[in-house]
Order: structure tokens, then sequence, then C-alpha cells
């Protein structure tokens, strides 16, 4: 098949066709491919490298939106306690957020994928202690289970090795709290896989255990990890953010869209709303834009869920 | 039955002993506890003699048992920041904590269920979409951000309620509450408020969901066919037979009320446990936070033990079958 007859069968599907008649995803997908793109390209899009200390300019400090600093620079958004402008801060901020609440759902599913694929199929012990650890993690709320992996690993560690790693702990204990969901599901739908046809074949020809896993269950299973990852992604962003906002996420020099309300929140009272407001709203418009893609996603793939 | 209830509190014995081993774990290797405890100046051999008293020489299975021993009555050790016993901080600020989280399922139940009823009841109202949109918003805002705007709102603008603390407290033998004086209620409405926002949603979707499921039963269709009230129909009939699973969910709810708590009390800086664990992540304070983990794990896992027997007992099937409670919850 050529590229154009993948491309044109692709337009064709079932999915893009009710995604043309949502107009919810339409402005959902927009809103999340632009803020994507502006965390993406923060170096050339930012008016600032935030991340460059000489960047904060304390003369400047706390100007509102639209101000101009001592040297004339124009502050767009204004500049948060440090002298740093807002719109270059919230822009790495929501660099940082979407990179940690990515690559957590990326491992949680990874993890997830491959124990629910291997209790599923092998069955015994290991499926009743992977299902069992399950069970028992799923009685914690997954906020609760996060803020204590990370809580604790930041006690193990000493200070000087936490402040380098801080971002590292933080998104492994959000995927340790996300994984149970994808080896739940994975493990369900190989129950119903295995006893299919096909994998009778594959075993009878002689294929190992772990090809067949992988070769052949794994790509009839991995519909439904999808739509969960997508609902996932908007659950991490919040949870790094809240986590951030506590105090315990990243790093205290790393602006993350939850560090930086957490900035903005010291000064409410002083009136400075701008600081802490900002990155509230893009926050907000992040999280809802990729829930509603989700929740799309799950509707369009599984219709019976649907209404 | 009986191998069920075994079964369930097999699981939750284990359950609790991981967390004291985690903990424990935390105590003996993070730090050497005899440099936490003994001056600059004391010697090597004070060092020894601190070490021995301390029972750090003995076998590590050996320590365990005397750390589950030492917890078991009530001794968790001593806070580093506080430099007084982690049993009694824990108790003295847990009193905060029980209010605020009360108050906040009170609020969630109070308005979730009506509101539910009613979008149920008025699904086609401008209102009952409105609600319906709202609710979706909820699910979204993080619950740190609901209490920031309540804090703009109310405390900075209009200036009609405290944004932290927990205002006058009156103390009974042990226990203090704020419920008795004014700003005590003054302060506890914005932190309430945002910690019951959440639950409110949830609990108004699941009445919706289960009342529109009810009123399409046939016994419903029988009693309008009899000529019962709206009435009667709506309220003896319906919402009757909505609130079963609804207050099952409800009592699961509990735990992740207390899970969220930690967040409201940051945002409002209200002097409860959540608060108390946030502070000893951020200065290490390894005995408080070793003593937090046991006490929610031993929290957790019996209020799930409970919901389950629970279960258990009104259903059958449960027994007989290996049907996990959870999957029916």
């Amino acid at each position: 098949m050529t590229v154009a007859a993948a491309v044109h069968r692709w337009l064709d599907s079932d999915l893009v066709y009710d995604f043309r008649r949502s107009p919810v995803a339409i402005v959902a997908l927009l809103v999340t491919i632009i803020l994507v793109a502006t965390a993406i390209g923060a170096n050339f899009v930012a008016p600032y490298n935030v991340m460059d200390p000489a960047s904060a300019n304390v003369i400047d400090a706390r100007l509102p939106p639209g101000a101009t600093g001592m040297g004339g620079e124009v502050y767009l958004l204004g500049t948060d306690p440090q002298g740093r402008d807002m719109l270059s801060a919230v822009i790495f901020g929501l660099r940082t957020s979407l990179y940690v609440g990515g690559m957590s759902v990326v491992i949680a599913a990874a993890v997830g994928v491959i124990l629910g694929l291997v209790a599923g199929y092998l069955g015994g012990w290991f499926d009743a202690l992977i299902m069992r650890i399950a069970d028992i993690q799923l009685s914690f709320p997954a906020i609760l289970v996060a803020l204590l992996v990370d809580g604790i690993s930041r006690t193990v560690m000493n200070r000087a090795a936490h402040d380098s790693l801080a971002t590292t702990v933080l998104i492994l204990a959000i995927a340790a709290s996300f994984w149970v969901q994808y080896a739940r599901s994975v493990r369900s739908l190989v129950l119903v896989e295995r006893d299919k046809d096909y994998v009778a074949a594959a075993k009878i020809i002689g294929i190992r255990p772990l090809a067949i896993i992988w070769q052949h269950i794994r790509p009839n299973v991995l519909g439904p990890v999808l739509v969960i990852a997508a609902i996932n992604l908007a659950l991490a962003i919040l949870t790094e953010a809240t986590l951030s906002f506590l105090g315990v996420g990243v790093p205290p020099t790393t602006p993350s869209l939850g560090s930086l309300v957490r900035i903005g929140n010291e000064f409410l009272f002083s009136g400075d709303w701008w600081i802490s407001v900002i990155p509230a709203v893009v926050l907000v418009l992040l999280s809802l834009a990729v829930n509603l893609l989700g929740d799309w996603l799950r509707d369009a793939l599984n219709p019976r869920l649907s209404g | 039955m009986g191998s069920f209830v075994l079964q369930r509190i097999f699981q939750t014995a284990l359950v609790v002993l991981a967390a004291a081993l985690v903990s424990f774990a935390m105590f003996r290797y993070v730090g050497d506890p005899v440099n936490n405890m003994v001056g600059q100046a004391a010697t090597l051999a004070q060092r020894e003699e601190m070490r021995r008293a301390l029972g750090l020489d003995d076998p590590v299975a050996f320590q365990f048992l005397h750390f589950l021993r030492d917890a078991l009555t009530g001794d968790l050790g001593v806070s580093y920041r506080f430099g007084v016993p982690v049993s009694r901080l824990i108790l003295e600020r847990l009193p905060a904590t029980f209010e605020l989280s009360l108050c906040a399922m009170l609020i969630a139940t109070a308005l979730g269920i009506p509101l539910g009823v009613w979008t149920a009841l008025h699904r086609r109202s401008a209102t009952s979409h409105l609600l319906m949109i709202l609710s979706l918003v909820g699910v979204a805002l993080p619950t740190f951000l609901v209490g920031i705007v309540l804090i703009l709102i109310f405390s900075v603008w209009l200036g009609w309620l405290p944004s932290f603390g927990r205002g006058a407290t009156v103390a009974f033998g042990g226990w203090t509450t704020g419920l008795l004086t004014l700003s005590g209620l003054k302060a506890l409405i914005l932190p309430s408020l945002t910690l019951g926002l959440f639950q409110m949603t949830l609990i108004l979707r699941l009445v919706r969901a289960e009342m529109l499921e009810v009123l399409r039963t046939d016994y419903i269709k029988f009693a309008r066919a009899r000529g019962l009230t709206d009435w009667a129909v709506n309220y003896r009939h319906a919402l009757k037979n909505t609130l079963v699973p609804v207050i099952t969910i409800i009592g699961l709810q509990f735990g992740n009320i207390f899970a969220f708590s930690i967040i409201v009390e940051t945002v409002f800086q209200w002097p409860g446990l959540g608060l108390l664990v946030i502070q000893s992540i951020q200065f290490a304070d390894v005995p408080l936070l070793a003593a937090y983990l046991v006490m929610i794990a031993i929290a957790f896992a019996v209020l799930n033990l409970a919901v389950d027997l629970l279960y258990a007992a009104i259903d059958p099937r449960i027994r007989t079958g290996m049907l996990s409670a959870r999957a029916r919850a």
C-alpha cells in the first residue's frame, strides 16, 4: 500500500469521521496541539530564557502584566517575585509539566502492560501475586500513593542527591500510582485472547511463550491501553501540579505550572494575582483539553460506553 | 463466609505488616539513629553505649520485633523537628483533620444528593445541563486551585472569611474543637467547601445515574399506573432504592477525603495531620513520616475491610462465589 493510500484510508476511518463531527474534540485537540507545540519550542517561543538565572532581574520583580522593565524590556504577562518574565516562566513551566506527566504515563503504561501480559498469560502464582498487589494498591487513592512514594524517597535520599533527582523521583512516584489500571485491564483482555484459536495455532507450531505474548497477543490488547493513557495524562499532569504546589514535587529552581502557582500563592494578599492566576489558567486549560480528548477517544473507540 | 472473612483479614494484616516494614527500614537506615540523638561532643564509648541501649546491636529481625512492640504500645519515636513524641503530635493534630473531613463530607452529601435527584428528574432543563457541565469542570479543576480561587474571592476581594488557620478552639480533655466559636466556624467554611466540592460532583453524578436507572424499572412504571402522585413515586419509591449503592460509595469516599485533606490543609494552613505530613516531608522528619505511614495503612486497611465485610453480609453472592467485593462497588 502506498503512503497516499494509507493516508486516504486513515481519513476514511470511523475514528476520523467521528472526530470531524465532534466540535468539542476538535477544539480540545487544537488547544492541546497549541500547548504542546509551545512547550516543545519553549526555547524559541519564550521571550526570555527562564532556565538561565541571569534572565531574572530583581529590580523588575512583581510587575503587573504589560509593564516595562528598568532596562526597557516589555513583560506581556508581568513578572514573578524574582523578576522573571511570567510569559516565559509559564511556557517553560508548561514544558516541565508536560514532560513529567507524559513520562510518568509512558512508564506506568509500559510497566502495567508488561505485568498484565505476563500475569494474564502465565496465570498461577505470578498472576495471583500481581493482582493481589494491584487490589491492595487500588484501595489507596492514587494521589496519596504518589505523595507517599515521592515523600519517602526524598527523605531516604540526602538533600544534595534529591535536588538533582527530584524530577526523576516525581515521575517514578506518579507512574507508581497509575500502573495498576493498565495491568488489570490488559490482564483481563489477555484472559480472553489466550483461549482463541490463533494462540493455540501459534503454540502448536512451537512459538515460544514470550514471542506469543509479545508478537501475537500484545497487538490485540493495546486499544484500551491508549484510552487509559489519554485519560491518565490529564490526571498525571494534575498530580504533578498538586505535588509541586505542595512543595514536594519538582526542585524549587525548576518552573512547573504547580510550582509557579505555589510561588504566586504567597503574594495573593498583596494583590499580585497574576503570578498565581496565569499558570493556574494554563493548567486548567491543559487538563480540560486533555480530559475532553481522552473522553472522546474512549467513546469513539468503544461505542458501548457512550450515552 | 468463614474463608472469605479469614482471607480478607489475612490480607489486611499483610498490608499493615508491609507498611510497618518500610517504616522500620526508614527508621533504621535513614541517617544514623545514634547521631540523631547524641550531641556533637559524645565520645566513641558513649556512642557504643547508646547503640547498645537502643538495641542497634541486635539482629535485624529482633529489632523489627522490638519496633512492632513499641509501635503497638503507642511508642512511635520522637520527632526530629519538634523534639516531642510522635504519638502526641499526631493526637494533637487529629481533631482538626477529623472536623474538616466530617464537614466536607456533610456538605458533599447534603448538596450532592438533592442536586443529583433534581438533575435526574429534570433531565432536559437548562439548569441540569449547566450543573452537569459545572461538575465536569469540577473534575478538571485540581483541589488546590479551587482553594486558591475561593481565597481570592472570599478573603482577598470580599474580605468575608479568613484564609488560613482554624480560628479560636475550645478544648475538651485531649480534644480541641472549632465548632463552638464564631471564628472557628468562619475558618471552617472555605476549607470544608474546597474539600467537599469534588466529592459533591461525584455524588451528584452517581445519584443522577442511579436515579435514571431506577426510574426506568417496571415497578416505577407500575406505581405510576396505579395513580400514585409524582411525589410518592419519585421520593418514596425511586429515591429509596437509589440510596443503597450511594451510601456505600460515600463510605468508601472517606478514604479519598482523608487523602485530599493533605492538599486542602496546605492551602489553608489548617493545623491538621495533612499539614504536619507535608512539613515532615520537607524537613525530612523520619520518625513522623514513618508513624504516619503505618497509621494510614491501618486506617485504610480497616476501612476497606469493614466495607468488604459489610458487603459480604448484605450480598450472599460474594460469600459463595469468589466475586470481588470491590468489583461490585
